[in-house]
């Protein structure tokens, strides 16, 4: 892949919002008013994010007037955006069990101090 | 979806950089990321038990566990240890056995009123190195591990 393109790609994926437009989009193709859905953005500023998405060739858009599906394109990097939506995930669930174990190693030290 | 406001922001499609700020102190905090039988309680996403092998934290050092789960299987994890500053920071690399460098991460703990600011940085450093990773995670029925994982986290939520 030609450096600029690259670049342009990892702009496109640099922006949270737009990895999870991606992720989406690896399950089917969605309309603007099925993408915009999840997030609480307006349709222009999810509008913006497709035509990232589309210059860096992430993304097709369909024909249909009405509708415009959106497609994904480039499947090495959908790969790379789904699979840092699932680590996020995977660490987002650690870093709770961590606070909670936290929670519990310090509650067994109080009780510990108590005894004495 | 994921909550963005709670941890995560990305400076780019190939880093990802969690925040969390844990109620403990740091010298706690740190022990649970440096000592197997702390390690082993939190470590594992749920419906996974972790079991450390062997740990040796200091730059060379390696950190060898395994993850298993009664329907995935097991997940070989072998970390390498770049960096030990105590308690504040701990670089290392995050592989398999086979294929040790897949991704570089670096992890700090700040103090911040009796509680820790934990950072996670984590970058691969090429799209080779991301192939690799995803070669890892490629079970024998073709689904990827971490697909069958996010799946799995789903219907724990």
């Amino acid at each position: 892949m030609p450096p600029d393109r690259l670049d342009a790609t990892f702009t496109a994926l640099a922006d949270p919002t737009r990895r999870a437009i991606l992720a989406r989009l690896a399950q089917g193709e969605a309309s603007v008013n099925e993408l915009a859905e999840p997030f609480a953005m307006s349709l222009p500023a999810i509008s913006k994010h497709l035509k990232v998405l589309e210059r860096a060739g992430l993304i097709s858009r369909g024909r249909d007037a009405q509708r415009r599906p959106c497609r994904l394109e480039a499947a090495p990097l959908k790969e790379v955006a789904e699979w840092a939506e699932h680590y996020v995930r995977v660490w987002e669930e650690r870093l709770d069990r961590l606070d909670e174990y936290l929670q519990e190693l310090q509650r067994a030290e109080k009780k510990q101090g108590r005894k004495k | 979806m994921i909550d963005m406001k709670r941890d995560v922001t990305s400076t780019s499609g190939r880093e990802i950089i969690l925040t969390r700020v844990l109620n403990a102190p740091r010298e706690l905090v740190w022990k649970t990321w440096t000592e197997p039988k702390h390690v082993d309680q939190w470590m594992g996403p749920r419906g996974f038990k972790t079991k450390t092998d062997s740990m040796d934290v200091r730059p060379g050092g390696t950190w060898h566990y395994v993850m298993s789960h009664a329907e995935y299987g097991t997940f070989d994890n072998l970390i390498t240890y770049r960096e030990v500053v105590r308690p504040e920071r701990l670089v290392y690399s995050h592989g398999t056995s086979e294929e040790p460098e897949q991704f570089h991460v670096t992890v700090t703990f700040v103090e911040e009123g009796g509680k820790t600011r934990l950072t996670m940085h984590s970058v691969w450093p090429t799209v080779e190195a991301f192939e690799a990773v995803r070669k890892f995670n490629v079970e024998d029925g073709g689904k990827q591990t971490l697909e069958r994982l996010a799946e799995h986290l789903a219907t724990q939520s």
